[in-house]
């Protein structure tokens, strides 16, 4: 079984319309122009590890209220393995308008929710006993209030109990928290910030000296998104990760459709490093090039493998 | 043939022995639903609690479950009852020797153990006695539903 994390899942809502103005009714009448689905990162990852046909998935996390219980039915669909705390607050709810007539596109994003510290002990007990037959885990995105930054590390130090594999994409506190555990694998998530471990990343050589900082924390293996390519750290070697002929439709999913490749390497071949992301290059290539959220089939991987190139840096 | 794993629920909310009554009875609430999977600290499954194995305990004696009016007498009784067990382990509560089927058994065998059993759930282990989801009654009515309407071959075991 893969398990994945989602701590802060959502039901994101997008709205097709014409046209989208401010203090002007909207009318949706036809159900294509309406899309409703479970979101979340780590979950975004179970659905393409589905896709790519993993009869075990499992998706662990907090979903919140009545909308909980139609958000799990929404993943149960995917036929993935659910595992969720549920808690008294109502799970978020992000709401997106996209306009055709003039090209517009407004999102809400929803960071209301909120766990008890009570939920929290309660995932944790689950997620001990969840992960026992867990041959790999995935922990990705944000953490709701409520939950202590140092989540990910005591979610880590289970996992190494039990002697789990973990990769973790992470960013700002509940990243430099975990890293005092040592995950297999980190991944950064900057966006908002631009900062790794509190320094602000701008050059190419902000971005290597923050890969290496973190692989001299203890981490195994680093990936750092550097613009459209990725910079990949070992404790010895440092490649890079570049896409050949690019052309950017759609962001988002790429992210997630990557970590399901990835894995999905790591799973069939076992864990070299390199080539599983230039599999998950290629996996990601598939989505931000066509506006797909989710990857179809093993397919779309293989026909980009051979415009994903890797250099070995020399010098660094 | 279809097999279990085409039908079933994929979810892994349980409770382990040692949570308690209070626990698991705020869990059924929140997630709808009249039992739990008991499992251990590893996830593997042990039995089950049902909202029966509860009342049983908390109802007097003379009334049996569910089959008298006047337990709308009894409340304040049940409750006081309830409030003495609130606190102790699912593990003093809970059904063991429950029937079980395999993700890969075929829908037949589930078929025939659910309705020969008086259980509402029929749970679904793996190979090595993990918890991976159930069968509820409305999921083997879809499948009846299915073999009715010559979707589905009912085959020997």
């Amino acid at each position: 079984m893969i398990t994945t994390v989602t701590l802060n899942p959502s039901i994101d809502r997008e709205y097709f319309v014409e046209t989208h103005k401010a203090e002007e009714d909207c009318y949706v009448y036809d159900d294509e122009k309406l899309k409703v689905s479970p979101g979340g990162k780590g979950l975004m990852a179970a659905i393409n590890l589905k896709k790519l046909g993993y009869p075990d998935v499992q998706n662990m996390g907090f979903v919140g209220g009545r909308q909980g219980l139609f958000f799990e039915k929404m993943v149960q669909e995917y036929r993935i393995t659910t595992n969720y705390v549920y808690t008294e607050n109502e799970i978020r709810n992000n709401i997106k308008i996209i306009g055709k007539d003039p090209v517009t596109y407004t999102q809400f994003n929803d960071y209301t929710y909120k766990v008890n510290e009570d939920n929290v002990e309660e995932f944790i007990r689950r997620f001990k006993r969840g992960i026992s037959d867990s041959d790999l885990i995935l922990m990705a995105g944000s953490i709701p209030e409520g939950i202590g930054f140092d989540i990910y590390a005591r979610l880590i130090r289970e996992c190494n109990k039990k002697d789990k594999d973990v990769f973790l994409q992470a960013s700002g506190e509940a990243l430099k928290q975990a890293l005092t555990e040592e995950p297999k694998i980190v991944s950064t998530y900057f966006k908002h910030t631009h900062k790794i471990l509190d320094k602000k990343v701008k050059t190419f050589d902000d971005y290597v000296e923050m890969g290496k900082e973190i692989i001299n924390r203890g981490v195994d293996h680093v990936i750092i998104p550097f613009h459209c390519d990725r910079l990949l750290f070992t404790k010895d070697e440092v490649y890079s990760l570049s896409p050949l002929n690019f052309c950017l439709k759609n962001w988002l999913g790429a992210g997630d459709a990557y970590h399901a490749a990835f894995f999905d390497y790591y799973y069939q071949y076992g864990f070299e490093f390199v080539e599983a992301n230039r599999r998950g290059a290629a996996a990601a290539l598939s989505i931000a090039e066509n506006n797909i959220l989710f990857l179809k089939d093993e397919g779309q991987i293989e026909k980009n493998m051979d415009r994903i190139i890797v250099k070995q840096l020399e010098g660094y | 043939m279809s097999i279990v794993r085409d039908y079933m629920m994929r979810s892994l909310n349980s409770v382990t022995v040692d949570d308690t009554i209070e626990y698991t009875i705020r869990f059924m609430c929140k997630r709808e639903m009249g039992v739990l999977p008991v499992v251990d600290k590893e996830n593997k499954f042990l039995g089950t609690i049902y909202v029966k194995n509860i009342f049983k305990n908390i109802l007097p004696e003379r009334y049996g479950f569910m089959d008298s009016n006047k337990i709308f007498h009894e409340i304040n009784n049940a409750a006081e009852n309830l409030g003495e067990i609130k606190n102790r382990k699912v593990k003093e509560y809970m059904q063991t020797k429950i029937k079980t089927v395999k993700e890969k058994d075929n829908m037949n065998k589930a078929t025939n153990v659910m309705l020969k059993n008086e259980e509402s759930y029929l749970f679904v282990i793996n190979d090595k006695g993990y918890l991976r989801g159930f069968i509820s009654r409305a999921d083997l009515l879809l499948y009846l539903l299915n073999v009715s309407e010559g979707e589905e071959n009912i085959e020997k075991e």
